[in-house]
């Protein structure tokens, strides 16, 4: 299964291996002051990132502090929960992400998501990964397409001979792999990926660690985990989210930090993100 | 054991034997079985009343006669009875009930569940289930005093005649709507949300969603409430015998006034057929007919959604 392999012990910082210039960043998400409303409540408050191209980008920080909400900001997964807002600007290659004449669904066709509960639909392993294809308008057979997802997503030698066979009867992290290969499928330019390993055993973990370096060789990741050393791992670069008490005392969200995860892990420049990283806090 | 042994081995003193008995318990017990029994024992009398005199009818109308004639007149003299007539009588208003039926029902599930906003919803699911209480009779006159006469009006080369499987089959098919749509709603609403989520993912409609992963995670509570009006449908009597009449002719021509099997039932039994007449009998074998009918169809309805339906769970 690993041509690329887990060659790197324990917590080390993903840099060594691929070793790139993260200072020069190209970016494809430009995040501006962005703050995320449920109704009334200000979840998320100013936030400021930007996700550079073929990078893996990590989230972390506390339950609650708001990750979730900022990640389905960049594919407008909010749109779909009533009385959910985005205020301030997210750009996505330049272009207003929310502007009036963005099609969310086109934004979400260019812009995979895997999400935390492995969600496979109740239909052949076949159909499950042909769904996003045929939605888009494609037509007819498409084996190839199918055979190449499911081999992207490391999960093609498992499932070849049952193809047709319910995708329901695949074990927990073989359905996030299906997932992650039906996200794949529709060649998006962008994974969004919540937790993806969050029910999985560190077998599977790791396969799907191995997956994600293996696509930010085509793919930009933007990945939520609970897991410090897998930001650690797999990541380029870190964003510390947490939540603050205001003066009304109503929970906000914040980014505290965000650079290299290499920096992040080693020398953060904030408390607490120290403390956090180092355990001593949430 | 020892009761002290017991005790030590809860560590804190205190048995895990039960302290006092539940009676209550029992009795709700007891009292629920009952309830489950009446609605068995029903239907098992049911089976039983219909059984004797439908073998006494068999005794004397020769299975060849009752489904080798097309001629239905048991009432007459000379009677006869070939029961083809009814049948196809009900199968046809069944059939154009479920035409109506079935679009609107399940466009209004979806609409329900995967469109309206919540207050929507909130106000639309009960005007439904008001129009499923609505008495089958008010349809029956809905059907024979303004749907018959618009449709005559509207399209006079139809040829309709004053009752007729058409206005009766569509009536039937709008009383059978909230049955459908209620149903299915429930079972798309259950359906859970990340399905949704992962499809709205990958790029696909509302439209799409609702229709490629929605309906078929939900399909074996859709099919169930397909069946369940079918079988409403089917036995619906009211509605029929206002709208659709009593004659008994074998056609296809849904203008023309016909009489189904319910309907049949209901116009004998009010009559003054004696126990014990021939005329009698021909009630309960063709009740029998329509209860094997409703049986055989949810058995088979029940074996398909084994066989096709998304389980995601
Ligand atoms: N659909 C929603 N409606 C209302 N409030 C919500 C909704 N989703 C999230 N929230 C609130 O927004 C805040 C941030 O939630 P979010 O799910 O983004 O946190 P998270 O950082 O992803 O947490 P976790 O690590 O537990 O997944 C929380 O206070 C949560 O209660
Ligand atoms: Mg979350």
């Amino acid at each position: 299964m690993s041509e690329i392999g887990i060659s790197m012990p324990n917590v080390t910082v993903r840099g060594p291996e691929a070793p790139r210039n993260l200072e020069s960043l190209d970016p494809v998400f430009q995040v501006e002051d962005l703050s995320v409303f449920y109704g009334d409540y200000e979840a998320v408050r100013n936030v400021d990132m930007t996700i550079g191209n073929r990078e893996i980008t990590a989230m972390i920080g506390p339950s609650g502090c708001g990750k979730s909400t900022v990640l389905r900001c960049f594919n407008r997964m909010n749109d779909l929960i009533p009385g959910a807002r985005a205020a301030g600007k997210i750009t996505y290659h330049g272009e207003d992400l929310y502007g009036d004449h963005v099609d969310p669904i086109e934004v979400r066709r260019r812009i995979g998501m895997v999400f935390q509960k492995p969600n496979p639909f109740p239909k052949s392993i076949y159909d499950n990964i042909a769904y996003g294809p045929r939605v888009n308008g494609m037509k007819g057979k498409m084996d190839d397409l199918v055979e190449q997802a499911l081999t992207q997503a490391a999960l093609w030698d498992e499932v070849k001979d049952k193809l047709k066979q319910n995708a329901l009867s695949l074990s927990g992290g073989q359905q996030q792999r299906l997932c992650i290969a039906r996200a794949i499928a529709v060649k998006p330019e962008v994974i969004l990926m919540d937790e993806p390993c969050s029910a999985l055993d560190p077998i599977a973990t790791t396969k799907i660690e191995d997956l994600m370096q293996e696509l930010s060789r085509d793919y930009t990741i933007v990945i939520v985990t609970h897991n410090m050393q897998q930001a650690a791992r797999v990541s380029d670069r870190t964003a510390f989210f947490t939540a603050e008490v205001d003066e009304a005392g109503v929970r906000h969200g914040r980014l505290v930090e965000f650079d290299e995860t290499s920096r992040i892990f080693t020398n953060p420049a904030d408390k607490r993100t120290e403390d956090y990283i180092t355990g001593r806090f949430g | 054991m020892s009761a002290q042994h017991r005790a030590t081995a809860t560590g804190t003193g205190r048995s895990l034997a039960r302290s006092r008995p539940r009676y209550g318990e029992q009795a709700i017990k007891v009292v629920l079985m009952l309830a489950a029994l009446v609605s068995v024992a029903t239907t098992v009398g049911i089976v039983f009343a219909l059984a004797e005199p439908t073998i006494e009818f068999f005794s004397e109308v020769s299975l060849a006669q009752f489904f080798g004639s097309t001629e239905w007149g048991p009432l007459f003299k000379p009677a006869h009875f070939g029961v083809w007539p009814i049948i196809v009588a009900t199968l046809e208003i069944t059939l154009i009930a479920i035409i109506v039926a079935v679009p609107l029902g399940l466009a209004a599930a979806i609409y329900l569940s995967e469109y309206a906003s919540r207050r929507v919803r909130k106000i639309f699911k009960p005007v439904l289930e008001v129009l499923a209480g609505v008495p089958t009779v008010v349809f029956g006159f809905f059907a024979l005093t303004l749907v018959t006469p618009l449709l005559q009006d509207v399209f006079p080369w139809l040829g309709l005649e004053p009752k007729n499987a058409l206005s009766a089959g569509l009536l039937v098919g709008v009383m059978i709507i909230p049955i459908i749509a209620s149903m299915s709603e429930d079972a798309m609403a259950a359906v859970p949300n990340g399905l949704r989520e992962g499809s709205f993912a990958l790029g696909a409609s509302k439209m799409l969603t609702s229709v490629r992963v929605v309906v078929p995670a939900a399909f074996s509570g859709i099919v169930a409430a397909i069946i369940l009006a079918i079988s409403r449908a089917a036995g619906e009597t009211m509605i029929v015998a206002i709208a659709a009449g009593f004659k008994s002719v074998f056609t296809l021509d849904p203008t023309q006034e016909m009489s189904t099997m319910a309907a049949f039932i209901a116009q004998a039994g009010s009559g003054d057929a004696s126990t014990g007449s021939i005329a009698y009998k021909t009630i309960f074998a063709v009740g029998s007919l329509l209860f094997l009918m409703t049986f055989a169809m949810n058995w088979f309805s029940a074996r398909m959604v084994q066989k096709y339906r998304e389980v995601y769970d």
